[in-house]
């Protein structure tokens, strides 16, 4: 990530420096082909599971002498962190880290099914039973193999195949996935299959580094980050989504915010609360009735009187201070400052929601911007013109996209950066006031920019003069940077003047990413040629993997780059790693 | 399927010595269900259980001894880890600790250790633990009283229903 946002200072720099914007341009073009030294997230499909985890599974092995199975069990154990399972073996040995995952291994191993001719009490079944029939784990009990299929299949069905232990009384051994696996396929072959697949697929699920892509109906991918969890991804199947919380992208909010705002826009909390403070319910009909002035005596449109102050049922006559039939408790002070509250809460939250909303909406609306702006291009190219050259176009059109997005989720977190909910106490009256000013200032100089471009971008310049279209590609390239340079700002003040302040580390905020959200990189095979064994099998793996993405990528990525609907193959190079800015709307 | 095969063994194992380990299952209510069963335990000394004789229903589950029988005390007790309303015992090898290797004759024996040494801090019943923790002499009443009322009443039922089977 690091690498990533000073590569871009660079560019930045280097751009406003420059006078010629054209040049600049070309500059920024060369520096998108080249490919970044790490990839921070990669893609792992069902297929490339088993090779994404061979490595940590390979470094287990080689460093304590074992075999994949128990490595595997240590990986568990520790939730494939393999450094924290060092930890635990320089602070407490190689005993205790193999006790406490599970892992035994008994030197001498009593062999029953060599004395052949004898029979053994299994203790679950409590038969006698042949020696070739039973099965003694690396723990050293043994029971008969019916009763550990049964117990296999009851875990599998629990949901517990990557921890089954040994059948004994506290006995804390994991049983041998290879045992389990050739007693299991015995009975139920599709059993068989299912725990192996749990078993691969513990990598992702007890993995704080891994995550399942959170599309619905779901791609099947997974995405794993190198270091840094709080990073906003796209999956190879197009979807973004925020790793940390696997909702959608949603910087600049914090993922406690985004919740917290999506399920007030969702519940409508603020008008239920709004409706409870001013409006009863009428007696007979039960509609909310608000009072709209007058006395306590309130008539619904049913035709029903009753009282304001109790809600309850009343006859017709009344005076300003009595109704006929009726005496209720006095009127209450804190009734009024109440409501006021309410009102100016629900007032507050419809300003930032408004603007959130028609961000958003804008954004959606841009999408169609997305064809419009193709037609525009080709109709330009087919003319007579030196222009020929629209990547200014597609890298603004991109530029909108991004920005569009930062710009509608930093409404949400201003509301609860200045509002009640999460930051109240810890600022004073003066301070909130300096930090919301200083926040506001940026968002509208975003704000207005971000208009000026979309206005720029939408004007119908196919059908202008040269010099005219000249004019407005210098207003496009100059707004790109304008805005960008803008976001990181409002990003800065964000993470240093904002929340830098706070103890609290519950907000963390994914980084600014000037060329959009990273695409997740096919997971590189470069390093498994260092695993000794079954090549061939990794060869026929990654030619499955490439046979079932490829014709997956021309839907799934939108070749909205210059050179993408030429040049397929050079873009998918590029999308691989992760330069590319096209985080259109989904 | 339930394993009846082992429950047979089970129950004439633990019945052969009864006198001893004051345990003792049989079918329940005297019907051929293999599955659903009647457990007897005697109160522990020196205990405010002590000289109760308590009823536990046993259910075996289909997945039976793979899966933990289901046991809920029938007669009525005081304490912690047993609901006062309807028996529902919280003991970890009833749960997640159980192992095919434990019997139902174990599982009793368990329960009779739960009811000399109650776990306060991990409780079914609040009410109960709370009392436990806070008035623990107001605690040993009630469980006496709870005892001589619920636990001795049917006292000699059972001794009948011992004597059949011996």
């Amino acid at each position: 990530m690091e690498v990533f946002l000073s590569s871009d200072e660079e560019d930045y720099y280097y751009y406003s420096d420059r006078d010629d914007a054209l040049e600049g341009l070309d500059v920024e073009e060369d520096s998108y082909c080249q490919p970044k030294s790490v990839a921070s997230c990669q893609v792992i499909t069902k297929e490339s599971l088993l090779i994404a985890q061979r490595e940590e599974l390979h470094r287990v092995m080689d460093l304590l002498k074992l075999s994949e199975q128990h490595a595997r069990t240590l990986l568990i154990y520790h939730r494939w962190d393999a450094e924290k399972l060092i930890a635990v073996l320089v602070e407490k040995g190689k005993d205790q880290l193999f006790a406490e995952a599970g892992v035994s291994m008994v030197e001498q191993k009593v062999d029953f099914s060599l004395q052949s001719s004898s029979t053994i009490m299994c203790n679950i079944c409590m038969d006698d039973i042949p020696a070739k029939e039973v099965t003694t784990m690396d723990c050293g009990h043994c029971f008969c193999n019916n009763c550990w299929t049964e117990h296999f299949i009851v875990k599998i069905h629990d949901g517990q195949s990557r921890r089954i232990r040994c059948m004994a009384h506290k006995c804390n051994a994991i049983c041998d996935e290879a045992v389990v696996r050739n007693l299991v396929s015995a009975r139920h072959p599709d059993l068989a299959e299912k725990f192996e697949r749990f078993l691969l697929e513990s990598y992702i699920e007890d993995n704080r580094k891994v995550k399942w892509c959170p599309r619905v109906p779901h791609c099947g991918n997974a995405i794993r980050v190198v270091d840094d969890k709080f990073c906003e991804v796209e999956c190879a199947c197009g979807l973004q989504f925020c790793f940390s919380c696997s909702s959608e992208a949603h910087s600049p909010c914090s993922c406690m915010m985004w919740e917290l705002w999506t399920k007030k826009c969702k519940d409508e909390s603020e008008t239920v609360n709004w409706m409870t403070v001013n409006t009863k319910p009428c007696p007979k009909c039960y509609k909310p009735v608000e009072k709209n002035g007058g006395c306590n005596l309130v008539s619904c449109i049913c035709g029903q009187p009753f009282c304001w102050l109790c809600g309850g049922a009343t006859g017709r006559d009344h005076t300003w201070s009595t109704i006929s039939g009726h005496s209720c408790g006095r009127y209450k002070e804190d009734h009024e400052e109440k409501s006021e509250c309410a009102k100016r809460d629900l007032y507050r939250y419809m300003h930032y929601h408004n603007r959130y909303k028609a961000h958003t909406d804008s954004f959606k609306l841009e999408t169609k911007l997305k064809e419009t702006i193709e037609i525009k291009i080709s109709i330009l190219e087919s003319r007579e013109s030196t222009l020929k050259d629209f990547t200014w176009l597609t890298n603004g059109l991109n530029r909108l996209f991004r920005s569009r997005r930062v710009l509608s989720y930093s409404y949400p977190f201003a509301y609860y950066m200045f509002g009640e909910d999460l930051f109240w106490g810890e600022m004073s009256k003066e301070d909130r006031e300096l930090k919301q000013n200083l926040f506001e200032d940026q968002q509208q100089q975003l704000e207005a920019n971000v208009e000026r471009l979309s206005k720029f971008i939408e004007e119908p310049f196919e059908s202008y003069a040269e010099e005219k279209v000249m004019e407005i590609r210098m207003q496009v390239i100059n707004l790109s940077v304008v805005v960008d340079k803008l976001c990181k700002k409002m990003y800065e003040c964000i993470e240093n003047d904002l929340l830098g302040s706070h103890q609290s580390t519950i907000h963390n905020i994914a980084p600014y990413q000037s060329k959009g959200i990273e695409k997740a990189s096919e997971l590189s095979p470069c390093w498994i040629s260092k695993a000794d064994d079954s090549d061939a099998f990794l060869q026929s793996v990654s030619n499955i993997q490439g046979g079932t993405t490829e014709p997956g990528w021309p839907s799934s990525s939108p070749n909205l780059n210059g050179n993408g609907c030429s040049s397929r193959k050079r873009a998918r190079k590029a999308l691989g790693d992760g330069l590319f800015d096209l985080n259109l709307p989904a | 399927m339930v394993d009846f095969a082992r429950v047979q063994k089970e129950l004439a194992d633990c019945n052969r010595d009864m006198a001893i380990s004051g345990v003792s299952i049989m079918l329940h209510g005297n019907g051929n269900d293999l599955s659903h069963l009647s457990g007897t335990i005697t109160g522990p000394l020196a205990t405010p259980y002590e000289g109760g004789t308590f009823q536990i229903d046993i259910r075996l589950p289909e997945g039976y001894p793979f899966e933990p029988p289901k046991m809920q005390f029938v007669t009525k007790v005081w304490h912690p880890n047993i609901s006062s309303q309807n028996g529902a015992i919280c003991l970890d090898i009833l749960k997640d600790q159980w192992s095919p290797a434990l019997t139902l004759k174990t599982a009793l024996l368990s329960l009779q250790a739960l009811l000399s040494a109650p776990e306060p801090d991990d409780p079914q019943d609040a009410v109960v633990a709370q009392q436990y923790l806070r008035d623990y002499q107001t605690f040993m009443g009630t469980a006496r009283y709870w005892t001589e009322t619920f636990a001795k009443r049917s006292s000699i039922g059972t001794e009948e229903k011992v004597q059949k089977l011996l």
